[in-house]
């Protein structure tokens, strides 16, 4: 059942396929992250335009299934008159856009969760809009999403076994291409999913750890 | 900034190189897109594949192995071109060409009249009939007509699996028909027993069957009509040329023997294909 020679000659196959997989993910959550912010601040602003465009945003973005996004990016964009996108670019594009509609939903929850009670108070106080929210609502707000912006990471990681069908060999295409030749499919999707895990559970365990730190600091 | 009449004259000069390379390609973007010539003048041929199709495509210890990476080495040294092979899973290869995302598709691709309404195919490379793989020890499954009453799996979207269905009609009892995102999946089931045989062409069922002869066997005859296997690129004016000359490379493997050690070497035997426009069976 188990064939230790394949094993060895498909572990640093695998490895350096992680690193594809890595990147994509960390460019994809980097670039997700900006446009979550952006969003979140769309849809908390006072202005119902403003809001009602960042709710148009989140609408699409987490309507649409993360394949059929990626799919559009790599094959429709093209076909009216956008650029050739490469692979990796339309990967990270493609799930940036969806990750950051996510990201975006998760700030809100953290900042709406704040009390009200301490803006009014820090504005009888005199402190001014800025200083709010750099001392009072950003540090309470990353405590409060940590562990879903955490989650939302390890979902990303997970979402970036899709970006084959852009044309992106990643750790699950490479893990197919491999059982498609050998035909030891239980032993090579067992190391696929190992290495997932090899990147999860860390990850994981580092969120962890910061939610322990930002609570034993804070009030 | 001070104007000098040196740096006026620097100046002068860049604005009227600016204006000269921005004119030259207006022009050479107004030019007609020949896709043979913008192929030769890249040095490079840009094919898409799914590298999942042993004999023709698959990845061996990481490297790109079969009938396509050699065919094509060959066609590129005919053209003087370099190669360059990207892997899709299988539906996305087609869309990705009509997208211009690659210049040609490997695969190889059957023939059927359909596809040939909408793509232009080179010349046929392989024979393609369509026939059923079952479990070694299955004995229930001697011929082809014993799948009647049994589920068979098939890959989704392709033309085996139309050329399956089209064999089920004719059975006496219904034949359940399971669609696969890529075959090996099918042939993993067929393994675990899920399924009683996978319908693909000849070529590829033969290899694996070859590899895995504890788990896999033929079932002969082959059920599908006479087909055939090319590679194929985009249905316009642009391509007709690169196609064309892809097309005298493959003429030249034949006459010269190229082709059928390529086709023992693979696929276990020379196969006769058509070296010129034919009518598909189907």
């Amino acid at each position: 059942m188990f064939d230790g020679p394949l094993f060895l000659q498909n572990f640093p196959l695998l490895l350096s396929a992680l690193l594809t997989t890595v990147e994509v993910s960390a460019a994809a959550l980097f670039l997700g992250f900006f446009i979550g912010v952006l969003v979140a601040s769309l849809r908390l602003s006072p202005t119902p335009a403003l809001k009602r465009l960042g709710g148009a945003y989140i609408f699409v973005f987490r309507g649409i299934p993360l394949l059929v996004q990626l799919l559009f990016i790599y094959y429709f964009l093209p076909r009216i008159g956008l650029p050739n996108v490469s692979p990796m670019a339309a990967a990270v594009i493609g799930l940036a856009l969806c990750c950051g509609a996510y990201i975006a939903e998760i700030l809100r929850g953290g900042f709406m969760a704040i009390p009200h009670g301490q803006l009014e108070a820090a504005g009888l106080l005199g402190l001014s809009n800025a200083q709010m929210l750099v001392r009072i609502r950003v540090p309470q707000a990353v405590r409060l999403t940590l562990p879903g912006l955490i989650n939302e990471m390890i979902l990303l990681i997970k979402a970036s076994s899709l970006v084959s069908v852009v044309g992106l060999a990643d750790l699950t295409r490479t893990a197919q291409n491999m059982a498609a030749s050998d035909y030891m499919f239980v032993q090579d999707y067992l190391m696929l999913a190992a290495f997932y895990c090899l990147i999860n559970m860390p990850l994981a365990w580092c969120g962890g750890h910061l939610e322990r730190r930002l609570k034993e600091q804070g009030a | 900034m001070q104007l000098d009449s040196r740096s006026s004259k620097k100046l002068g000069k860049t604005v009227s190189g600016l204006c000269l390379s921005l004119t030259l390609m207006a022009a050479s973007l107004a030019a007609h897109a020949d896709q043979l010539a913008d192929v030769k003048k890249a040095g490079v041929l840009d094919v898409g594949t799914e590298m999942q199709f042993a004999p023709f495509d698959f990845i061996e210890a990481g490297k790109q192995k079969g009938l396509n990476a050699e065919l094509f080495e060959e066609m590129g040294k005919e053209l003087g071109v370099k190669i360059k092979f990207q892997d899709l899973p299988w539906p996305s290869v087609l869309p990705g060409l009509e997208a211009k995302k690659f210049d040609v598709v490997a695969g190889p691709i059957i023939v059927t009249q359909a596809r040939k309404d909408r793509y232009h195919f080179m010349l046929p490379i392989a024979e393609a009939t369509v026939s059923l793989m079952a479990g070694a020890k299955d004995d229930s499954i001697q011929k082809p007509e014993d799948i009647s009453g049994k589920t068979v799996g098939a890959g989704k979207g392709s033309a085996q699996l139309e050329e399956l269905k089209a064999f089920a009609e004719k059975l006496p009892a219904k034949v359940t028909i399971k669609e696969y995102v890529d075959n090996n999946q099918a042939y993993a089931d067929l393994a675990a027993k899920r399924i009683v045989a996978v319908a693909n062409s000849l070529p590829n069922i033969s290899y694996v069957a070859a590899q895995k002869s504890n788990l896999y066997k033929v079932v002969q005859p082959p059920f599908g009509k006479k087909s055939y296997f090319a590679f194929l690129g985009r249905k316009d004016a642009d391509s007709d040329s690169l196609i064309a000359a892809l097309d005298g490379a493959l003429l030249k493997m034949h006459q010269d023997g190229r082709l059928a050690a390529l086709q023992k070497k693979w696929l276990g035997a020379e196969m006769d294909v058509p070296t010129a426009d034919f009518t598909p069976s189907w």
